[in-house]
């Protein structure tokens, strides 16, 4: 039951602007960015440092706003949210996983993985069977109750991308989800992600340097100066 | 895993550091506890009334006037009622173990403040019953054990009796409540006829006459007349409300319940400043898990209520468990110090927890709530 996207845009960005301010000069990092991904894309957006992967991400999870323009994820403009819109949003609607896990030293894996569901009305009970669900799902059934500094960085991220898809989210955004995994780790990783796009119709969009990272997603993008120059369709 | 695991999971990161501020507040607390219970055993003026007046010597606590003071009193105007008592400071069984008595003049006393002390008239016969009759105070009996009916006896060092002894012996003949629970009942009511009658110094000398003003005098002018009144005699007097009087009687030396104040005071100002600063310091170390948990989506006021939380789990452990010592303590040496810890002190101490950890845990916390949420991928 392998799905594929339908054609119709889910994410949508129009002329989207944003720059950094650096003492009274602003940088400008996106002047008038257009980008259009349909819902159950797997989108590896590539890149040399610099060029605003990590802004577009954030933008996109609503954790940055852009300058101007409109950003629009199925309906919702996280453009014009104000702030604790945008946290209540994402909380329901998207999952993150970072480069460096960022998991809580002092919760076990599945405490930090049960972590996104405290924000709902979920007893406690619920939660916990969710949390088994998905630390199965990624392969660490029974691992719950390890502390993450005791894990190799492959488990780590695994448990990262459970934490990230506990709340059963639509979209999910990585940046260089690999960046700091061997070889072997970075491969079962980007065997998960192609999985949850490709059998629970996840959406992502994944921030990549490796190119190989790149060959696991439907599409590449590569961005430079602030612009799309280039697209290349997966095999 | 709820809200206030999360919290309490963050506070035991550093345990040692947790500990330690734990043990700040449960130290604070226990000082708390400690001399709030003093103050409800030794210094229960807070229910003395302030229409009752008490005149001592002049010369300062200790010394006495003459019983013939009483007669330049009772002609005096805008007095309705007088009466008269000395103490006797001893111990039963053990040295400390120390009970206070009162011995007063009976019918006089019920005139002047046996409302306050809830002298009742079945209490009044019962003492009148024989002169050696004493009311035992009903947390004095409770602390003691003591039973209507029961022969006790209090050693006096500093005063013989014409026995040749030290110990005094009494019968119970009944158990006062005072007119309020916060009422000092923490003494023995004897006869002075009695006492008077058997020692061998001080004999018809008074250590305070206390009365009531006449209805529409006010007692602050009362206490200026009749300080005048005896300014020039060999005894002058000093003249004050049984609120003052009772309150410069039972603090021993100095005024002991300003300085206890002072003290308490100072370690909770010390224990707010450490525990706010440490809690900076926290926040501060968490910077970046913060903004991961905003990341995921935790709002400002969820985090708000987490830094909260985690303060508040650092001072209900430490506070509960201070005041718990405290309780033991009056539980275990109290009763020889006058030590008393009733559960509205504890009442009050349990809304101080929670308040100083409000106020404590404030400052962190809305600094946590401020961290923006981008910081979480540019701290590293
Ligand atoms: N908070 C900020 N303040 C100022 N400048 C910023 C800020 N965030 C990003 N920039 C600048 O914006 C540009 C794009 O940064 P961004 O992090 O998006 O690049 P990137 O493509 O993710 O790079 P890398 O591959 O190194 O992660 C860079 O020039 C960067 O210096
Ligand atoms: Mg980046």
């Amino acid at each position: 039951m392998t799905t594929t996207p339908d054609l119709t845009p889910w994410i949508t960005l129009q002329g989207v602007r944003k720059g950094f301010r650096i003492g009274t000069e602003t940088v400008p990092v996106f002047s008038g960015l257009d980008l259009t991904i349909p819902r159950g894309d797997f989108v590896a957006i590539m890149g040399p440092s610099g060029s605003g992967k990590s802004t577009l991400l954030n933008m996109l999870a609503g954790i940055d706003s852009p300058d101007g323009g409109t950003l629009q994820i199925g309906g919702a403009r996280l453009d014009s949210m104000g702030e604790s819109a945008r946290s209540a949003w994402r909380a329901h609607n998207m999952g993150i996983v970072f480069q460096f896990y960022n998991l809580l030293p002092m919760l076990t894996a599945a405490e930090n993985v049960e972590l996104p569901l405290l924000l709902k009305p979920i007893a406690a009970g619920d939660r916990r069977a969710r949390v088994e669900k998905v630390l199965e799902l990624v392969g660490l059934a029974g691992r719950g109750r390890q502390y993450p500094a005791l894990m190799s960085g492959g488990q780590q991220q695994r448990v990262g991308i459970a934490r990230a898809i506990v709340t059963d989210p639509a979209l999910l955004l990585c940046d260089e989800p690999t960046g700091d995994l061997d070889r072997k780790s970075a491969d079962d990783v980007l065997d998960m992600l192609r999985f949850l796009n490709r059998e629970l119709g996840k959406t992502i969009v994944m921030v990549t340097h490796d190119p190989q990272a790149a060959t696991h997603a439907r599409r590449t993008l590569h961005l430079d100066k602030g612009q799309f120059v280039e697209e290349r369709k997966a095999a | 895993m709820g809200y206030f695991r999360l919290a309490r999971r963050n506070a035991w990161r550093k345990p040692l550091r947790t500990v330690l501020l734990m043990l700040c507040v449960a130290i604070a607390f226990l000082i708390h506890g400690l001399t709030a219970s003093f103050e409800q055993g030794n210094m229960a003026a807070g229910s003395a009334s302030d229409d009752v007046l008490g005149v001592a010597s002049a010369a300062g606590r200790g010394q006495s006037l003459p019983m013939a003071h009483l007669s330049r009193l009772a002609a005096e105007p805008g007095i309705a009622a007088v009466s008269w008592m000395t103490r006797l400071r001893g111990y039963a069984v053990r040295e400390s173990n120390i009970v206070a008595i009162s011995a007063v003049d009976p019918a006089t006393m019920v005139q002047v403040s046996g409302t306050e002390l809830g002298l009742t008239p079945v209490l009044m016969a019962a003492l009148a019953t024989g002169r050696d009759r004493v009311l035992v105070g009903r947390t004095l009996a409770e602390v003691q054990g003591w039973r209507v009916g029961q022969r006790i006896t209090v050693t006096v060092p500093a005063t013989p009796n014409k026995e040749g002894s030290r110990d005094w012996r009494f019968e119970i003949a009944g158990i006062f409540e005072g007119a309020s629970p916060a009422s000092d009942t923490h003494f023995v009511i004897a006869r002075y006829d009695y006492v008077n009658a058997l020692r061998t110094r001080g004999t018809d000398r008074v250590e305070a006459f206390v009365l009531r003003p006449a209805p529409g005098i006010k007692a602050a002018d009362l206490a200026r007349q009749i300080d005048a009144l005896f300014a020039n005699s060999a005894a002058p007097t000093r003249t004050q409300s049984e609120k003052q009087f009772l309150q410069a009687f039972m603090r021993q030396y100095a005024d002991v319940g300003l300085i206890i104040d002072l003290v308490v005071g100072a370690a909770f100002v010390t224990l707010l400043m450490i525990v706010i600063n440490t809690q900076m310091l926290a926040v501060r170390e968490r910077r970046f898990e913060i903004g991961v948990l905003k990341t995921l989506g935790f709002s400002q006021g969820r985090l708000l209520a987490l830094v909260l939380g985690e303060t508040l789990f650092i001072f209900l452990t430490g506070g509960l468990a201070g005041l718990a010592l405290a309780k033991l303590a009056t539980v275990m040496i109290g009763p020889g110090l006058g030590l008393v810890l009733p559960v509205q002190t504890l009442g009050v101490a349990l809304v101080l927890i929670l308040g100083l950890g409000l106020a404590t845990g404030l400052i962190p916390a809305i600094r946590a709530m401020r961290i923006p949420v981008t910081a979480a991928f540019r701290t590293r």
